[in-house]
This record gives structure tokens, C-alpha cells and sequence, in this order.
């Protein structure tokens, strides 16, 4: 009877060591990897904060105005001035309902072979 | 257990029972000694480890400290002003130097401007630990690898950078090597809570949140790009503007010319034409004699006092005589003028006048109601008291009237003529992003509502008939107005008439305000020889092109209706 314990007891303990065992080493490997990955993001990080450093460098009014400067001439470009803006409420209403009667008289004008608008075009 | 011999014989009384039992007891006290050995070792040990201080300060300063972050820092639209970036700096352990000659002509090789007497000397001893050279790139770095020299390595440091280079110097100011805040806004927030945050090793990783400034850049690269064009455009020695938001007391922008880089702060402290100390800010740390543009405050004083209404008139034909001196005016009408044309004419004696009949201590008290005896609360460190005097005697409140004889800096002007144009009530300015909420308990109201109409209209007829004409032409449309000053620079003893100091105080749009702005030009010559070197052809220009470019990004429409210009006309003067 007591034979037949301290076997089992043996054996349970000869696993548990087994199993400490391998517990200790795939913790050291975990641990490794962590580390290893930490390695990785602070460097990731680093490279991050200086893309981001890039980024906002980039996008300064600073950084942007001289390119605006340099292409002035070949793009035509000029800062907009008041007279550029302008209103909704400024446009004109659209008619309430089309104006067939022009319509009419543009449409038989190009029948008879006069077109207003190329003659409108050639006295400019 | 021997009791009896016999021939030699010893009869043991003892059972085997109790034999074993004796036995048992003296091995189960080995095994309980051999216990407490194996644990008193273990303990040992433990204690041992637990006692051991791993030794991670670098040259007696803290490793957190070293790569302690500082927050980012936005301007009021997310665009980054100020980052952290990660970079590394080379240190050395000579105690593991083999061959420091070796090192020494290695290292050069890749950082050539090391001097090679320090070099060797820096990398001779038994010391654990010594920096080579802070703050390299990725690239130095890989080179310095690639060398293979046994006992260099590096450290991660955080690095502050300003993408926005000058633009923004004097707002955001400067840190030292080991990322401590030394001018400006980094000061600021260190003396704050920042520097505590690092002591307790908090501030690290991403852990500290952006700082949201009230600070607009595109409004600053027009107010930058417009005060650089200034000192060529008018060979001036100096420029400074800065531009609030009158209801929330916020800045949008703020510069002072010469400036600095705050990627290099060393660049503060260099020469500026030959001149020293001249990159320091002007809008805070700088006071004048502000000049004409000081009529404003006198107006909008003696208008509230309610001695001095907007419709009476003063005889402004003679100068006015104080025992030796006489002043006079510089665009002399000498007739009669009334309120509105005292202003527009920028008549000296008319605002002495006006002044008078406010009475001088009711003047002097209305400038301390105004805060102009005392610095203006700012998170900016570098600040200098205003020079007001404390009792003004009769000559020195007349000259006061019209800007001489007491020294503000452009910050005090420009809160008070946001608080004259928001309804009288005075905001105290800040860097930081404001609601109008917050900004609305802050208010302290100054002068009365109707005064603040009567102050908008003269500003605003100043720009249509007067010296702020030249100011309107570029920013017709967005209901611009304001008051010029020139005044004469303190030379040796007395006043030069060729060394002015040209200001513009302004604010718009005029019917619904907004914004307030003061723009400074320190000795402006003319800009060709048709035009003049009083403010309104520097200062006022310039304030002009800056609305005309920088109203519409604030969300100003222009608006050309004459309706507008009248309604601003109070009703006793239609």
C-alpha cells in the first residue's frame, strides 16, 4: 500500500519538475520575444515620431508658401481679393418657369439659318 | 541507555521500540536543520538581489529624465507646432575601451567636428559612463555601428523639434539639451505642472496628451511674412504685430522681429546688425511710447466719463502752452474741431483738451482701469513692467493724452482695444484655447456699451477719411479701422524727429469685432521718395495686406455696403 503511494507521489513529483521546467524555459522565450518586440515598437516609434516630425513639417504655411511662390508665375496664382467673393443670395433666382418664347424665336432663328450667338461672338 | 555493566557487558534497559524511536527523532532534527540551511541560503540570496541598486542615473541625472516627452503642441486648427522626436545619442564606457587611439580616429572619421585632445580624453579612464555627443540622426547612428568599436552604444532621447522653424519663435520659446522648457510657452507649462509630471517619471511615452494653443499658423506665417517684407520694404530695425480675438481674449498670432530659432536656441543670444539683445519679444517684453496711437484710450476714456460728449467741439487753433513748451500739431487744421475730427486729424491739442475736460486723475485712474500700471497676466515668462507714472502732474497728463511721457508694452494696446470694441468688456489675453464661455466669466467690463459704439465709429472713420486710409485701401471690404501713432524715439535726452517708432492699433470687421491687432515698425524710412515715414504708409499698410489675407481664412466675407459704415455713425452725429 505504501509502495503504491510513494510511486504515485514519485511520479507526480518527477512530472511537476518536468512541468516547472518546461514552464521556466517557455517564460524565458516569451520573455525574449517581449522584449525583442519592445525592441521593435521603440524603434518603430522613433521612426514614427520622425515621420510624423516629416508630416507636420511638410504641411507648415511655413514650408508651403515658398513652393506657392516658386510656381506663382506658371500657375497664375494670386491671393484672392475681395471682388472674388461673392454671396448666394447674390446670384440671381432661376425664372419660375422657362421662357418658351425665347426659346421659340432662338430655335426658328437657327431654322432660317442665323445663329445669334456667332453673331454675338463676331461683334466682339 | 547504558545503566548497568556487566563483564564487560553493557545491558541496555532501553526497548527496541524506544531504540527506534530515539533514532527517528535525531534524524527528523538533521532533516530540520538541513532545511533551515537550504532556506536561510535561498533568503540570503533573496536578500541579496533585493539589495542591489542597478546603478541607472546617467552622469548623476535620472535615465526618465533624459527621455522624459513633452506634450505636443497645436495650433488652434491640429497642425502641429512642437514635437517630440525619438533620437539617438552616443555615450561611451571607457572602462571597456580597448584601444582608445583605435576609437578615437574611428569616431572621427564619422563625427569629424569632435576635437580629437577632447575625444581622447573623454574616452581615457575607468568611468562607467560619458555622453560623445547628444542628439545624432538614424543615419550617424548606422555609420557609428558599422565602425565596430567595442564600449560605444546609445541612448533613445527625446528631442524637441518646431516644424514651424521661426515663425512661431517667440510664442513658443526654447528648451535645453535635456528637454527643460527656458523661454516662452515651454516655460510656461513647465513652471505649470510639467516639470512635476517628469520628476515622478509620469511624463513618458505617450502618456501626456497634446496641448491645444490658441495660436492660428496661417494667420501667423501672414502676420511672419508681413513683418520680414516690413524691415526690407522700410529699412526698419525692428517690426512686432500681434493679432487677438477680442471676445475670447485668444491669440492668433504673435511675432517679434529679429527672432530666433527655436530648434537652435543659441541663435537668441547672437548680434542683430552688429547690435546686441535685440531678438527679445517686443510685444511683451518690449514698452514704448506708443504715440497717437494712444488717442484711443484718451477718447474712449474721456467719452465714458460722460464730461466729454461726442458731438462737442474744441478750439484747437493755438498750441498749448505748458511754462516753456508749447504743443502744437503735426497735421495742424488750427480751426475749431470736434470730437470725431479731433481723432481723425489726430490733433494733438484737441486731445489735450479732450483730456482736460475728462480731468487728469480721472485720466490716470481710468489707465490703471484699464491695467495699464501693472503687466498684463500672460503665460509668457518674459515680461517687463509698464512705466506709467503713479500721479500725473498737468504737463505729464498732457503728454500722456496723446502717448508720450508713459511706456506699455503692445500688449497692454492690443487688450484695450479688443475691451473697446467688445462692448467695453476686457478679456485677459491668453495661449491657450478659450471658449467664449470661459472667456464670458473672465469679462471685466471697462467702458460702457454706448462709448464702445462711439470708439468703433472713430476707428472706423479714421480708416474712411483719415490716417488709416492707406490701411483701408488693402482691406476695403472687411470694415477695418484704427489709429495710427508715430512717435519720436528717445535719443540720448530729447525726442528725434527722423527715429520714429510707427504703430498701427486696429480692429475688425467694425460692425460685428472680432479681431484686434497692433502692428509695430521701430524706425521705418520711406518706402520710395513719393511716400512718407509716418505710420499710416508702414504700420497701417502692413495692418492692411495682413486683414486682406487673413480675413478670409477666419471666416470674414467682405462686404462693400455703405449701410454698414452708418449704421456705425452714433445716432446724435447722423
Amino acid at each position: 500500500m505504501i509502495k503504491a503511494i510513494n510511486a504515485v507521489l514519485f511520479c507526480t513529483s518527477l512530472a511537476g519538475v518536468v512541468g516547472v521546467y518546461a514552464l521556466k524555459y517557455s517564460v524565458e522565450d516569451i520573455a525574449a520575444d517581449k522584449a525583442a518586440l519592445e525592441r521593435k515598437i521603440d524603434i518603430q516609434q522613433g521612426e514614427l515620431s520622425l515621420l510624423q516630425a516629416d508630416w507636420s513639417y511638410l504641411n507648415q504655411p511655413a514650408h508651403v508658401a515658398p513652393i506657392v511662390a516658386r510656381h506663382q508665375e506658371a500657375l497664375n496664382l494670386l491671393p484672392t481679393s475681395q471682388e472674388q467673393f461673392g454671396r448666394i443670395d447674390a446670384l440671381p433666382m432661376r425664372p419660375a418657369a422657362p421662357d418658351t418664347a425665347a426659346l421659340d424665336a432662338l430655335l426658328s432663328a437657327l431654322d432660317s439659318g442665323i445663329d445669334p450667338i456667332e453673331q454675338l461672338i463676331e461683334a466682339n | 541507555m547504558a545503566l548497568l555493566t556487566y563483564d564487560d557487558v553493557t545491558i541496555s534497559l532501553d526497548g527496541g521500540r524506544k531504540r527506534r524511536a530515539n533514532l527517528t527523532k535525531a534524524r527528523i532534527r538533521w532533516v530540520i536543520a538541513a532545511l533551515v540551511l537550504v532556506f536561510a541560503v535561498v533568503s540570503g540570496r533573496l536578500i541579496q538581489l533585493g539589495a542591489t541598486v542597478s546603478d541607472s542615473a546617467i552622469e548623476g541625472v535620472a535615465r526618465d529624465v533624459i527621455t522624459a516627452t513633452r506634450p505636443t503642441l497645436l495650433d488652434r486648427n491640429g497642425l502641429e507646432m512642437a514635437v517630440d522626436i525619438r533620437v539617438p545619442s552616443l555615450f561611451a564606457e571607457p572602462r571597456r575601451i580597448v584601444d582608445v587611439e583605435e576609437a578615437v580616429a574611428k569616431l572621427r572619421t564619422v563625427l569629424p567636428d569632435l576635437d580629437e585632445d577632447w575625444l581622447r580624453k573623454r574616452l581615457t579612464g575607468d568611468k562607467g559612463f560619458v555622453w560623445v555627443k547628444r542628439e545624432l540622426t538614424p543615419a550617424i547612428k548606422e555609420k557609428i555601428f558599422q565602425l565596430g568599436v567595442p564600449g560605444l552604444d546609445f541612448v533613445t532621447e527625446s528631442k524637441r523639434f518646431y516644424p514651424s522653424g521661426q515663425e512661431a519663435a517667440h510664442i513658443l520659446g526654447a528648451v535645453n539639451i535635456d528637454n527643460q522648457g527656458t523661454m516662452g510657452i515651454e516655460k510656461h507649462m513647465d513652471d505649470e505642472d510639467l516639470a512635476l509630471l517628469q520628476s515622478v517619471g509620469l511624463a513618458r511615452g505617450n502618456a501626456l496628451k497634446p496641448v491645444d494653443l490658441a495660436i492660428d499658423l496661417r494667420v501667423q506665417h501672414v502676420l511672419y511674412e508681413q513683418l520680414v517684407d516690413s524691415l526690407s520694404r522700410y529699412k526698419a530695425i525692428a517690426a512686432a504685430g500681434v493679432m487677438m480675438d477680442v471676445q475670447t481674449g485668444e491669440i492668433l498670432a504673435l511675432a517679434s522681429l529679429p527672432d530666433f530659432d527655436p530648434n537652435d536656441p543659441s541663435t537668441l543670444f547672437m548680434d542683430y546688425n552688429g547690435v546686441k539683445n535685440q531678438r527679445f519679444n517686443r510685444i511683451t517684453s518690449g514698452i514704448y511710447e506708443l504715440g497717437s496711437t494712444f488717442k484711443t484710450v484718451t477718447m474712449a476714456g474721456a467719452l465714458d466719463s460722460g464730461r466729454v460728449k461726442i458731438t462737442d467741439q474744441y478750439d484747437a487753433r493755438f498750441g498749448v502752452r505748458f511754462g516753456r513748451f508749447t504743443i502744437d500739431d503735426f497735421h495742424g487744421k488750427h480751426r475749431v474741431l470736434s470730437v470725431p475730427e479731433i481723432y481723425k486729424y489726430s490733433s494733438n491739442i484737441g486731445t489735450i483738451k479732450v483730456m482736460q475736460q475728462m480731468g487728469k486723475d480721472e485720466f490716470r485712474s481710468f489707465l490703471s482701469r484699464i491695467g495699464f500700471d501693472k503687466s498684463v497676466p500672460f503665460e509668457l515668462p518674459e515680461m517687463r513692467q509698464p512705466k506709467v507714472p503713479a500721479k500725473f502732474s498737468e504737463i505729464v497728463a498732457a503728454t500722456s493724452s496723446f502717448g508720450h511721457g508713459l511706456s506699455i508694452s503692445p500688449l497692454h494696446m492690443v487688450r484695450a482695444v479688443a475691451a473697446f470694441v467688445n462692448d467695453g468688456k476686457m478679456v485677459p489675453p491668453t495661449l491657450y484655447k478659450r471658449s467664449p464661455e470661459e472667456a464670458r466669466k473672465l469679462y471685466d467690463p471697462v467702458i460702457s456699451s454706448q462709448t464702445s459704439q462711439q470708439v468703433r465709429y472713430l476707428m472706423r472713420l479714421n480708416a474712411l477719411e483719415g490716417s488709416g486710409s492707406r490701411m483701408n485701401k488693402y482691406a476695403n471690404g472687411y470694415r477695418a479701422g484704427g489709429k495710427t501713432g508715430t512717435a519720436e524715439k528717445v535719443v540720448g535726452k530729447t525726442y528725434s524727429a527722423n527715429k520714429t517708432l510707427a504703430v498701427f492699433s486696429s480692429a475688425f470687421p467694425l460692425d460685428n469685432p472680432r479681431y484686434a491687432m497692433v502692428i509695430l515698425v521701430d524706425e521705418p524710412q520711406n518706402e520710395n521718395p513719393q511716400s512718407g515715414h509716418t505710420a499710416g504708409w508702414n504700420a497701417g499698410e502692413i495692418t492692411g495686406r495682413i486683414v486682406q489675407r487673413v480675413a478670409p481664412m477666419l471666416g470674414i466675407s467682405p462686404d462693400f455696403s455703405e449701410v454698414l459704415d452708418t449704421e456705425l455713425v452714433p445716432a446724435a452725429l447722423r
